[in-house]
């Protein structure tokens, strides 16, 4: 009883902060149950390929090529539809596009796009009503929702490309979305402009190498347990990964990118148990990791290993119900905030070290004359405005300030003002772990930075230029002796 | 017939009354802002301000884009935040002793009556020496951000050009205003020594004083989140900071509630309340100065 | 040309130039003559725009006070000593205050001929002698030809050799129709280019002689400047102003200002005392500004 109302509080609280200005209850609906069962096709007519669907013989392979089909389809026996040439379906911006009802379907090689836009009646473009569909290699674009699995269990979706339609946020839909449909692979999809990709009630779910981008969640698990997140990259999305009351998830190898929305977490953990975080990097979000009641339990430590948490305005923000958590072989470089604990909370029941394995911390100030590679010192954080920022968030204001820098200095030097340490780290590492999602991250193209370097120069030696140029008595000498000589004559 | 146009050699005949007027405002401003503009880039401030600001900002970009390694993302984070500190420490600074250093040591050295002895009014030679010392500025500020950038693009740093370019138009601001106070300053003081000193002294009270006033002030009294946005747009260096970063990130979100509340109440037309401040500071002490100035006497 | 009605000055509490009316001719050659602090340079900065003060000043029909640019343009200035940018090339600093002026000038030669400066146009100002930075500074007076010159105790920071030699140089200048102003307190200058002398005292003008006669009157009284030890010049004053004379003691002797013909008096009255004269000298009037030095300074 308890779960369900933190549930439908947390819906709630989503919306809000999602709708933001705009005011709009729409999101909430995406977390109430779809309305299972009901087809929402209808009495579409049939089209060319719905009539070789009806003509085809269960297990066999259906082949379509080229052209734009304006259409419903619904297939409802086992059979493999390919579409070769890239033929595309249009829904023509209204109802669903395509319905799956029978069990072992596969979709591959179609461009579907033009859903309608109703959030109510959740118009998709390809919805699976039935186990082990395979849907790989299609381009889903402007539909509102992308995928939707209803205990769909033992599927595949592969290699699609799902973009949004051009809407609010609040008015999207789902890019994926999987309800009570275990064991599926989710692997190499591109998701983009839509709202959540969201698992509910799904177990054993492997969500490997997909990206999402300019989305509201990029991932989002509710109550789904034994789900392993491998290699995905979700940048540039309101909150990168949230996980609520899921058991069991290990999230290995993934990017959380620059997720910048009102929460703005790169990895959110509410009410989350067992899980294990490494080799993710966690860069540029407001918030890199993000732990609320998590590990719910004290069956497992919530375990963050090796992971670089770089560049975020907090690097791990933990709220007073966060316990049991044992961090090791992180790296934590230059987040503003490096851990943040709110309100009143304290650390003390969570570990930033473990027998001889400390983190990175970028702001230790300690060294190593004995050169093992651990610090000499303990690493204590107790930066003065940070503690003071934890108690007053106003102050957030003053943020890069010469007297934020006044302040910091006085804290150092002055052991009466220093706060007490957040917490510590008695065996902090003198260097960064190597981690291979970092090694995969191409170089960014600085040309235009360099173009924009050049410039200011440029703009800087040309006013010297101007200074030095003018107002000297340079060539004229010449020229007046010519006047001179003008003159003799 | 004269070699020189404007006839200047003539030593024969009576002398009348020249028959051309006196060169117009802007053409006066320039000419003395030329002039100025040459002598501040060769004196020794310039050049120290410079080095220091180029160094100290080389420093920042190195060390924040080798420290990135191979994320290849800081994101407007770090390094801007750097520079952006950087910037608020030697700007002012610079600008508030170039202004107080220009008027007052004239007048010391009786330049300056000699200068206003030529016919030239004091608004065009108080705007001559402004516009020729912003010139100065505009260099150091060009020159600093512009290696910072180089270097940044050279380690394969991910920071947004638009937000450096920002940053330097931003900089160039906060100078001019911090330009005219320190001018302002100068006027109204009797001696170099005492400008210089007072600007330093402003410099401070600014740089400092103001932020942990306003510090103490949220503890101490609970300051409501726009009150606190209201107070901190009085500084110019809270306005030049809070417009570099929404030029470059709109939310603000950085600088927690209070910005937040700010990008939530005002949205678009934040611009035009920080546009708007740093105007004042531009034209309102440069005003004062130049009000001051033409009622000064010149000894 | 130049018309000075009821001008007063007042710098705190004392009035510097009290209620001095005036009117010059074009064409005439005028000294302004007093000891430091009778008000000279007051008014001459009064003339150029420098000094707010009561009552009225034109030259050449211009306001200075509400025309002060156009005024201006009539006038070229030569100060006690030319303060400006020490780093300015010669050629560089003609050019600049030509620009100001107004003038476009394909060569300094020219102007710098006139002077004797040619072949000194890239020497930096710092560099050149008293004597040539005076002659820089007529050189810029004269760009434009303006009908006034105004010049202020031009000779003063030169030695005896540089000031014979610019004395000459502006002799050459008068006598062309050019009107000419200068303060002085030499009667060398005065001697040789003064048409007109006015007599300013304690901020008044005493009273307009001309040359001729102010020269007679000039010779008329001299003082004795007595060096005698310390102990005995309480003494010294004592007998002489029984003596009826009124001495004044300064550092290091007394001051008995005596009639050209009897001279002396003094010497027989304190010889008669047994006091001991060590040393003697005979100062004009025109001397005993600098002696007292002191007293008062140039306003």
């Amino acid at each position: 009883m308890n779960r369900i109302t933190a549930i439908l509080l947390a819906g709630a609280s989503v919306a809000i902060c999602v709708a933001g200005v705009r005011a709009s209850a729409q999101p909430a609906e995406s977390h109430e149950a779809p309305v299972l069962g009901v087809s929402s096709l209808g009495d579409a007519a049939m089209g060319e390929i719905g009539r070789r669907i009806a003509s085809a013989p269960k297990g066999s392979t259906v082949e379509i090529g080229p052209g734009v089909y304006r259409e419903r389809i619904r297939i409802d026996r086992a059979l493999t539809l390919v579409g070769t040439g890239s033929p595309v379906i249009d829904g023509e911006g209204s109802g669903d596009i395509i319905e799956i009802t029978a069990p072992g379907v596969t979709i591959r090689g179609f461009t579907i796009r033009n859903t309608g836009i109703s959030l109510d009646k959740e118009n998709v473009a390809i919805r699976v009503l039935a186990a082990r569909a395979t849907i790989e290699n299609n381009v889903l674009d402007d539909v509102l929702f992308g995928i939707d699995l209803r205990e769909a269990p033992d599927s595949v979706v592969r290699n699609n490309r799902i973009g949004g339609k051009e809407l609010d946020i609040a008015r999207r839909g789902d890019g994926l979305r999987l309800w009570r449909s275990d064991n599926v692979l989710v692997e190499g999809n591109h998701f983009h402009d839509g709202r959540d990709a969201i698992l509910w009630y799904s177990k054993g779910v492997v969500v490997r190498g997909n990206s999402a981008i300019d989305c509201r969640y990029g991932l989002h698990l509710m109550f789904s347990d034994d789900v392993r997140i491998e290699g995905n990259e979700l940048a540039r999305n309101s909150v990168g990964l949230y996980l609520m009351y899921s058991t069991g998830v290990e999230i290995i190898g993934n990017r959380f990118l620059q997720n910048r929305g009102p929460s703005g977490y790169g990895i959110g953990l509410k009410e989350t148990d067992r899980f294990t975080v490494r080799d993710n990097v966690i860069a540029a979000n407001r918030v890199g990791v993000y732990i609320d009641g998590s590990p719910f339990t004290t069956a497992q430590p919530g375990l963050f290993t090796r992971n670089t948490v770089a560049y975020n305005d907090i690097g791990f923000a933990f709220l007073p119900s966060a316990r049991g958590n044992e961090l090791t072989e992180n790296n934590f470089i230059d987040n503003i905030d490096q851990v943040s604990v709110s309100g009143r909370g304290d650390l003390s029941a969570n570990r930033f070290w473990s027998g001889d394995i400390g983190n990175y911390w970028s702001d230790y100030t300690g060294y190593d004359q004995n050169e093992d590679g651990i610090g000499d010192f303990v690493h204590e954080s107790q930066t003065l405005f940070e503690n003071m920022m934890d108690k007053e968030p106003k102050l957030r204001l003053f943020l890069f300030s010469p007297a934020q820098q006044a302040i910091e200095f006085v804290g150092r030097v002055l052991p009466a003002v220093r706060p007490e340490p957040k917490f510590t780290d008695e065996v902090p590492l003198m260097a960064p772990v190597e981690i291979d999602a970092m090694r995969r991250m191409g170089a960014a193209s600085s040309r235009a930075l360099g173009g924009a370097g050049v410039g200011l120069l440029g703009l800087g030696m040309s006013v010297l230029a101007l200074a030095r140029g003018s107002g000297g008595d340079r060539g004229p000498r010449r020229r007046s002796g010519r006047n001179m000589a003008e003159q003799g004559s | 017939m004269s070699a020189l146009t404007g006839s200047t050699t003539r030593l024969d005949g009576a002398v009348r009354t020249p028959a051309f007027a006196p060169p117009g405002m802007v053409r006066n401003i320039m000419t003395v802002a030329v002039r100025e503009l040459r002598d501040a880039v060769r004196a020794r401030w310039f050049v120290l301000y410079t080095l220091a600001f180029a160094v100290l900002g080389l420093g920042i970009s190195y060390v924040s884009a080798v420290g990135a390694g191979g994320v290849g993302l800081s994101g407007f984070g770090r390094t801007a935040a750097g520079l952006i500190n950087l910037v608020l420490l030697v700007v002012p600074l610079m600008a508030l002793t170039a202004g107080a250093g220009s008027i007052a040591s004239d007048r010391e050295r009786g330049m300056l009556a000699y200068l206003l002895a030529q016919p030239v009014s004091r608004t065009e030679v108080l705007l001559g020496k402004y516009v020729g010392l912003a010139g100065a500025l505009l260099a150091c500020i060009c020159l600093g951000l512009g290696a910072c950038a180089s270097v940044l693009a050279w380690k394969g740093d991910a920071t947004h050009p638009a937000s450096l370019v920002w940053l330097a138009a931003m900089s160039f601001l906060l100078a001019l205003g911090m330009l005219g106070t320190g001018m302002l300053l100068s006027v109204m003081a009797r001696k170099a020594s005492v400008a210089t000193g007072t600007a330093v002294f402003l410099w401070l009270c600014l740089v400092f004083v103001t932020d942990l006033g306003l510090m103490a002030g949220t503890m101490a009294f609970h300051l409501r989140i726009e009150e606190l946005f209201a107070l901190s747009l009085a500084s110019p260096l809270q306005v030049f900071k809070m417009w570099s970063l929404h030029a470059v990130d709109s939310s603000l979100d950085v600088l927690g509630p209070a910005a937040l509340y700010a990008v939530e109440e005002h949205g678009g037309s934040l611009h035009l309340i920080f546009a708007a401040c740093m105007t004042a500071w531009i034209v309102v002490p440069l005003g004062c100065a130049a009000v001051i100035f033409s009622r000064r006497r010149i000894t | 040309m130049i018309e000075i009605t009821n001008v007063s000055k007042r710098f705190g509490r004392s009035l510097a130039v009290d209620d001095a009316t005036l009117e010059i001719q074009a064409g005439d050659s005028v000294a302004l003559w007093g000891v430091n602090g009778a008000g000279k340079s007051t008014l001459i900065r009064c003339m150029l725009g420098l000094l707010s003060f009561r009552g009225t000043i034109r030259i050449d029909g211009h306001d200075v006070r509400k025309r002060g640019k156009r005024a201006r343009m009539c006038v070229g200035y030569v100060p006690q000593e030319i303060g400006f940018y020490d780093d300015l090339g010669v050629a560089e600093a003609v050019r600049y205050f030509g620009k100001l002026k107004g003038i476009r000038m394909r060569s300094t030669e020219g102007v710098l001929e006139r002077v004797g400066l040619l072949g000194h146009e890239s020497k930096r100002i710092r560099e050149l002698s008293g004597g040539m930075k005076q002659r820089l500074a007529l050189a810029i007076a004269l760009l434009g030809d303006p009908p006034v010159l105004i010049m202020d105790e031009v000779t003063a920071s030169l030695d005896v050799a540089g000031r014979q030699e610019f004395i000459s140089f502006l002799s050459e200048l008068s006598g062309r129709g050019r009107t000419m102003l200068f303060a002085s307190h030499r009667s060398d200058e005065i001697a040789n280019l003064a048409g007109r002398v006015v007599v300013m005292e304690r901020g008044r003008i005493k009273s307009v002689q001309s040359a001729d006669a102010f020269a007679e009157g000039l010779d008329s009284h001299v003082t004795l400047h007595l060096l005698i030890a310390a102990s005995a010049r309480g003494e010294a004053i004592a007998v002489l102003n029984r003596g009826g004379y009124s001495p004044t003691m300064n550092g290091v002797g007394v001051l008995v200002p005596v009639t050209a013909r009897q001279k002396g008096g003094p010497f027989a009255l304190l010889n008669k005392a047994q006091i001991a004269i060590d040393d003697f000298h005979v100062l004009t009037r025109h001397d005993v500004g600098h002696v007292r030095g002191t007293e008062g300074s140039t306003a």
